[in-house]
């Protein structure tokens, strides 16, 4: 909010210290000041005054009584006098109905009238803070109405008297006119100001022209016929003050911050008071307010020779005074929450600053009274907040704590998080975070509309790209694929790849939502039928089904899981995945009988729908299934003192014979002298038959005991041989 | 004889093996949780998708006040749910301090989600570190020796840091936390606006009333807590400009950590 440095000059007659200093100051002891701007000969500080301290800071005088206490300088309050016209009753005027169920939301309703007003342009010094301050110029009285709550914080409004409905309208002085240069008559009766809500379907025009239609929860000032102002909102066209208005009803009311809050959401209108009001603003505030505004009203909007009649007393409805609130402060608690050890006299004479009372119940304890401007203030902690951040936080010596010598839990996930991260940046991925948030295009292109009844809908969306949240993380990878594949040729690019390569992947939680019916999978049982689960999914572009295969045996190698399998994806006919995947190159990832993955090529139609260069491999692993399953025990393998022999193996098989099935019989018929066998080639076309492919194996022999001599490694390797000729269509080609 | 010198040109370019790269938030998330596990912090995590309870009102934020304007939050559709992505770590707060029988020393790393426009300084989802300390005796002198630790730790030897009032319903008293500006060292540049600071976090002691939604006794226990963003660590330690860049999939930027 912005203040005005020369408007708080005005309330003390010492100097205050610079605008520069004064910023600093707050910010330290306050709040922050985020900006400090020249303006003329004035100085606009802006201060981010936090919601705690709305109530009583969105005002010069609040934040001048900080000043006050930061500085320890005594606050002058500017008294205008006010004189009362005591033949004019404001009574007689004025009667204010509140009815006993809208009591709630109307604590306080302060009226006062004035007659004889003259209106016109304000004076020059006025406006100037009212510009600093960032307000339009309107006319003198709601230019003092608004001077007044930016001064105090307290909202007020003025009806022209004449506009509002009287109840019986014989009386009505309908023409103001006829009265404007002879004395207007006192009314036989007082006209009725009503608080109450709005009915269904009510409307209302706006000073500012605008028509607002209004429910029952929006609380609005009314005559006996229809509404003149949403209450603590918006002042209403129809008993607008003019330059004919002659006699000004003044409001200065209180209204409960959640009604207020509520009724600016509802017709989605903030204005300067219904900022105030929802932040709860001290009931007692409206007499003050009022006062000084009819004082200031009687000083300047005056006709030539004479002077506005402030009509007799207030018209005030006020059911339940509100005093100020007891806490019991224990200065040991004081001292021992802050961690310093504050001086009695100066935490006294802080509070004093601050307008405190207190009573000392014994030496350590006192009874301390709030001033009911500080709402905010009703617990001992908050009495300490008070008492630290005036004595300066900076004061308090930073100290180590105690505390029992317990090693921190060694969380797993995280532990695993980081291995899995550190193995993937080694085989040359790079990591990315994307948000956690899909369109319904990408959706579409994942024909996750099929499950679309499990994607969780945001409610109110940024854009429609982030309609949705993720199910999956590939969305967004193959997305980061297309972006950066235009990027290929940038330094930072290739120098981290081989011919264009990209490699990516990310750690992140992927959302879905359950039916009623099987609701018992979500692990978070206070909320229900969802899943929040952490997925690792990465991409290799190009031709790389094997590259990716590869580097989820490494990841699940140096995790410590050792059964992994891949399995021909049986594709149920719901299965929403399906589509984005290759018709035959995919695989299930597969530790023992737990799938906890898988791994494909991407199809050709979703790398053309993406816009993607050459082919893509995904893999998308359960990255809570994955953590579970690691290990960090790992064993020791002997190594042999006796020496490894290497022989070659090559097959003639046909296309569809698997190389695991070769390796089930080479395995078989060599027993265990063969220590490994490594497939070094796979190769079709010219010079193989058609249909069929070759596969070459090193095969690794070695012994624990002795050294292996020729003619025992070629009987098992003949044995090997024959093993598999013993397959029709296989050939062993020496 | 004189041996032929063998002509090696040591200027030829190196075989760089291809490794990939870490992204910039998990560096510093490594860093700081390393750096407050050392000091007996364990990690600790919560689910993204909140409900109000637990991310406002357990938090001393009740419904129509305008201290909840301080989050501007994603709900999830159906609105009757009351379901909404977290706003801050903080709910993992309560859900510990549920479960969790004092004293207790966690962080709590974690994505946040704040329904804003984005620019080159506000971003909707960030990733955020809350600290926790609650034991018997515990005070603003302890909170202050923790981030001292920290950010020397973290920045180096010569960074200050200072606390200045600020409100959250669930701290009292409540701290806006400032470190050194590290462009600069204190005397004034573009990038703390001429202050000499940064601001880093928001801090504060526990409220009593977080202690009894966590079933907890507050006159028994006392806490801090503070929490802050690790994109504006990063920011700073790296020097970057764009708050987007994160998030944004660019290897032209991720390249380079």
């Amino acid at each position: 909010m912005n203040f005005s440095y020369n408007w708080l000059q005005s309330f003390f007659k010492r100097k205050l210290p610079s605008p520069e200093k004064l910023a600093d100051l707050l910010s330290r002891r306050f709040a922050e000041v985020e900006e400090i701007r020249k303006e003329n000969k004035d100085f606009v500080l802006d201060i981010d005054i936090r919601p705690n301290r709305a109530g009583d800071c969105f005002s010069h005088l609040g934040t001048a009584r900080e000043v006050a206490a930061i500085l320890n300088f005594k606050l002058q309050i500017a008294n205008g006098k006010l004189i009362e016209d005591k033949k004019l009753k404001a009574k007689n005027f004025i009667h204010v109905d509140v009815r006993r169920q809208h009591q709630q939301a109307c604590s306080r309703y302060t009226v006062r009238v004035i007659c004889d007003v003259k209106v016109g342009p304000s004076p020059k010094w006025i406006q100037e803070r009212l510009k600093v301050c960032g307000l339009r110029t309107i006319n003198n009285i709601v230019d003092i109405a608004n001077y007044v709550m930016l001064e105090t914080g307290q909202p007020l409004h003025a009806f022209d008297f004449f506009k509002i409905e009287s109840e019986n309208s014989k009386f009505e002085i309908r023409n103001s006119k006829q009265i404007q240069n002879s004395k207007f008559k006192i009314p036989n009766e007082p006209k009725k100001i009503i608080v109450r809500f709005a009915k269904k379907g009510e409307k209302i025009f706006t000073l500012d022209n605008e028509e607002y239609d209004l429910d029952n929860d929006v609380l609005v000032i009314a005559d006996s016929k229809e509404s003149l102002a949403i209450a603590g909102i918006k002042g209403g066209k129809k008993a607008e003050i003019t330059e004919q208005t002659k006699i000004v009803v003044l409001e200065s009311a209180n209204f409960n911050p959640k009604v207020i809050r509520g009724g600016s959401r509802k017709i989605d209108l903030k204005t300067d008071a219904s900022r105030r009001f929802e932040h709860e603003i001290d009931p007692n505030l409206t007499e003050i307010a009022i006062n000084r505004a009819a004082g200031l009203i009687q000083e300047i909007a005056r006709q030539q020779g004479g002077y506005p009649k402030v009509t007799h007393g207030l018209v005030d409805f006020y059911p339940k005074k509100v005093l100020p609130k007891k806490i019991k402060l224990d200065l040991n608690y004081v001292a021992s929450l802050l961690g310093v050890e504050i001086p009695n006299s100066e935490i006294k004479n802080i509070l004093k600053r601050l307008s405190f009372k207190y009573n000392e119940n014994s030496s350590r304890c006192l009874e301390v009274l709030a001033p009911t401007f500080r709402l905010d203030v009703s617990i001992p902690e908050d009495l300490i907040e008070e008492i630290g951040r005036i004595y300066g936080y900076e004061k308090i010596p930073p100290k180590l704590p105690f505390s029992t010598l317990i090693p921190p839990k060694r969380n797993l996930e995280v532990f695993w998080e980081d291995v899995i991260k550190n193995i993937l940046k080694e085989a040359g991925f790079t990591e990315v975070y994307n948000y956690s948030f899909i369109s319904e295009k990408d959706i579409s292109i994942y024909q996750l509309n099929q499950h679309k009844s499990a994607v969780l809908e945001v409610e109110n969306p940024t854009s429609a790209d982030y309609q949705y949240l993720r199910p999956s993380l590939i969305p967004g990878l193959l997305k980061n694929i297309a972006k950066n594949q235009r990027f290929l040729t940038e330094p930072r690019i290739r120098a981290s790849s081989l011919r264009g390569e990209i490699k990516i992947f990310e750690l992140g939680k992927t959302f879905k939502k359950f039916s009623i019916f099987n609701y018992q999978f979500s692990n978070k049982p206070e909320i229900k039928n969802i899943s929040e689960k952490r997925m690792l999914s990465g991409v290799i572009t190009g031709d790389a089904f094997y590259e990716a295969k590869g580097v989820i045996d490494l990841l699940l190698n140096k995790m410590g899981i050792s059964n992994v399998w891949y399995n021909d994806y049986q594709p149920t006919p719901e299965e929403s995945k399906l589509s984005i995947w290759h018709s035959s190159k995919r695989a299930e990832i597969k530790i023992g009988q737990e799938e906890i993955g898988f791994l494909g090529e991407v199809s050709p139609k979703t790398i053309s729908d993406l816009k993607l260069k050459g082919k893509a491999v995904v893999f998308d692993v359960d990255f809570e299934k994955l953590q579970k399953l690691a290990s960090e025990e790992h064993e020791y393998q002997p190594i042999s003192p006796y020496p490894a022999a290497i022989r070659d193996i090559a097959i003639l098989a046909p296309r569809n014979v698997k190389v695991e099935e070769v390796l089930n019989v080479i395995e078989t018929a060599g027993g265990e002298l063969i220590r490994d066998i490594d497939l070094f080639d796979i190769y079709e076309g010219e010079e193989i038959p058609e249909g069929k492919k070759n596969l070459a194996f090193h095969i690794i022999y070695q012994a624990e005991d002795h050294t292996l001599s020729s003619k025992e490694i070629d009987e098992i390797q003949n044995k090997t041989i024959k093993a598999l000729e013993q397959e029709t269509e296989w050939e062993v080609r020496r | 004889m004189e041996k032929i010198e063998e002509f090696f040109d040591i200027t030829a370019p190196g075989k760089k093996p291809i490794i990939g790269n870490l992204h910039p938030l998990t560096l510093i998330k490594k860093k700081v949780v390393e750096i407050f596990q050392a000091m007996g912090f364990s990690v600790i995590e919560g689910p993204e998708i909140e409900t109000e309870w637990y991310n406002f009102d357990a938090l001393n934020i009740p419904k129509d006040h305008p201290a909840r304007d301080m989050w501007d939050t994603f709900w999830l559709k159906p609105e009757s749910s009351k379901l909404l992505l977290r706003t801050h770590t903080s709910p993992v707060q309560i859900r510990f301090m549920e479960k969790n029988q004092p004293p207790l020393r966690i962080i709590v790393p974690g994505s946040v989600f704040r329904h804003e426009a984005t620019d080159t300084r506000h971003e909707f989802q960030l990733y955020q570190i809350e600290g926790l300390m609650v034991d018997k005796e515990i005070s603003v002198a302890h909170l202050k020796a923790i981030l001292a630790e920290f950010f020397k730790k973290f920045f180096g030897r010569n960074t200050d840091f200072r606390l200045d009032p600020d409100f959250f319903p669930f701290t009292k008293p409540s701290f806006n936390v400032s470190v050194t500006c590290i462009i600069c060292g204190g005397k004034g540049c573009a990038l703390c606006k001429k202050t000499g600071w940064l601001e880093m976090a928001g801090a504060g002691m526990v409220h009593p009333n977080i202690f009894k939604n966590s079933g907890l006794n507050p006159k028994e226990w006392r806490g801090w807590a503070f929490g802050f963003g690790l994109e504006r660590l990063a920011m700073m330690k790296y020097k970057i400009d764009d708050i987007r860049l994160f998030r944004s999939g660019d290897l032209r930027f991720l390249n380079q950590f």
